[in-house]
């Protein structure tokens, strides 16, 4: 049973939200308050029996205490990369991007559609599943780029020596270049299969975790060999 | 991340104006002192002639009118990014107070349409809902009433008693937070006529308990108070033993749009109208309004004192006080 960590101070919605990810099967966990949950997601001290670890977060923003773009800040730094769903009254393009920017993986704006949420909760785990190479499919856990070595399943990147934490998104647009090797992978569909938005959604999000894959895996990001920019089309991930 | 970096730059570019203004300042002060130093006719290098006299005099004044001139356009560059800066916690607080509710209502009632329910687990929705409702219905209400009472003086004065009025506040108060009757303490004469707008007022004091409800800590413990003076002055005092606040705040909470603390933390509902709507009212009878708080954590005292008094008819017990 996959475990999500609600983060809410609204009772309406959190008595409503929970309600239906438990009638869904899912174990859900609500905090109502920023600091509590950056405790909760990232412990200063590791406590002496570690609570469960979540498998996704759905996260308020304006929250008393800490935002939530702030908490999802906080827990990438502190090592935690389970998938984060932002839900939030801003709903607003550049909310969105800074949401993402800052480390979330899906924006939901509300008011939102039930059915929507439930799917998007579900896509998450799905995705984090299916990128850890757990999911369907011949996905293998570990594959190797030029001189990295990309473990899926626990989202690191090693390369000479130095290793990488790999977020959900990384790994995911990852997975989606090395799966169509070759080949050009055009930019709306990478924001669809990534990010979940629309293939036309104005933004440069695609473009600047390309050019952190391309810290983690060339000699000179700016003269990139491997991952290549496929001018006006999309990128694509040359064989070795 | 550039993205994230042009969006936070985008958000408060006015900040760095104002820095610039206080550079500015600096320099004009440095200039003053150096000009003080440098051409003063006392000076030991040069003969005192009265040329040099008025040129010292004329230039000292030039400097300290450039000084003036900087601080005043500092002064209102300030007032403005301040205003901005509340104006978008405005929309930010009322984005979330209209939304928020909007939001739990589509969710229940998805849920209602999406999924089979017991009957007690539909009722239990149903009072969601309609607390949402009441809450959407309030936010929509005090953005009507800034809008509607904002610099406007009370068109026709009627009379009307305040005892009476606030008694009934107070009764809805307790009703609406679901109160026992003695969170709410209310100390007032049996009558008290006063002239002035029955139903502005009654929205004043209501803002007024609702703060103190609000900013209650775990338990609500308000006290009210109507009393008339010997100057024909009525006044309403609601203090509470809640959150309180900083003397620092104090001068600002009547502004509009104003909110204690970021709003993307917030920790209270509410769109920074209240206390607004209240001065509003008040000084459209021409009246005052004074708050007090002893700190941060130990409470809050708000007194509307409002002229207008009608004196009691001989034979009426006014004086007498009345326990609700």
């Amino acid at each position: 049973m996959s475990r999500i960590l609600l983060v809410e101070d609204e009772e309406h919605l959190a008595a409503g939200i929970r309600f239906n990810l438990e009638l869904d099967g899912y174990e859900v966990e609500t905090i109502g308050d920023g600091l509590a949950a950056l405790r909760r997601l990232a412990p200063e001290t590791p406590e002496p029996t570690p609570p469960a670890p979540v498998d996704l977060v759905l996260l308020d923003v304006m929250l008393p205490g800490m935002d939530g773009f702030r908490i999802v800040e906080r827990m990438r730094r502190a090592g935690n990369y389970a998938p984060v769903l932002m839900l939030t009254a801003k709903g607003r393009p550049e909310d969105l991007v800074e949401g993402l920017e800052r480390g979330a993986d899906d924006y939901l704006p509300k008011p939102f559609d039930l059915p929507v949420l439930l799917a998007r909760v579900k896509g998450l785990i799905r995705r984090r599943d299916w990128t850890r190479g757990l999911g369907e499919g011949d996905a293998a856990a570990s594959v190797r780029v030029g001189e990295a070595e990309i473990d899926f399943a626990g989202f690191e990147l090693r390369r000479r020596g130095e290793s990488f934490r790999l977020t959900l998104l990384e790994a995911t647009l990852l997975r989606l270049l090395v799966q169509r090797r070759g080949e050009v992978v055009g930019k709306g569909e990478i924001l669809e299969k990534v990010w979940n938005l629309n293939a036309d959604t104005e933004t440069r999000a695609v473009d600047n975790f390309v050019m952190r894959l391309r810290r983690y895996l060339e000699d000179d990001p700016a003269r990139p060999r491997l991952l290549q920019t496929v001018r006006g089309v999309g990128y694509r991930l040359m064989q070795d | 991340m550039p993205e994230a970096s042009q969006l936070s730059r985008s958000r408060r570019p006015k900040w760095h104006y104002v820095a610039v203004g206080v550079g500015l300042i600096v320099v004009a002060v440095v200039l003053t002192v150096a000009w003080q130093i440098l051409a003063a006719p006392n000076s030991a290098h040069a003969g005192v002639t009265p040329a040099r006299v008025v040129v010292y005099f004329f230039g000292s004044l030039l400097f300290l009118l450039l000084i003036a001139g900087l601080v005043l356009i500092v002064m209102l560059l300030l007032r403005e990014v301040r205003l901005n800066e509340r104006q978008s916690n405005f929309v930010s607080a009322v984005t979330h107070e209209l939304k928020t509710p909007v939001a739990s209502l589509k969710l229940y009632l998805d849920t209602l349409e999406y999924r089979e329910l017991p009957a007690d687990r539909r009722s239990e929705f149903y009072r969601t809902m309609r607390q949402d409702i009441d809450r959407l219905n309030a936010t929509i209400n005090s953005v009507l009433n800034a809008a509607m009472y904002t610099d406007r003086p009370v068109a026709e004065p009627r009379p009307l008693d305040l005892a009476r009025l606030v008694r009934r506040a107070v009764d809805l108060t307790r009703t609406r937070f679901q109160l026992p009757p003695d969170a709410i303490r209310c100390q007032s004469p049996e009558r008290l006529m006063l002239a002035g707008d029955a139903q502005a007022l009654e929205t004043a004091v209501l803002n007024l308990l609702d703060n103190a409800v609000k900013y209650s800590k775990d338990q609500v413990q308000v006290e009210v108070e109507v009393w008339a003076d010997e100057d024909g002055q009525a006044h309403v005092r609601v203090a509470d033993h809640g959150v309180g606040m900083a003397r620092t705040q104090l001068p600002f909470i009547f502004t509009r749009f104003y909110r204690i603390g970021a709003e993307v933390r917030r920790s209270r509902t509410g769109t920074g109208l209240g206390l607004f709507i209240v001065r509003s009212i008040v000084k459209g009878h021409h009246g005052t309004i004074t708050a007090d708080s002893p700190g941060p954590e130990r409470g809050a005292a708000f007194t509307v004192s409002l002229p207008g008094l009608i004196p009691a008819a001989d034979g009426e017990p006014a004086g007498e006080a009345a326990h609700v």
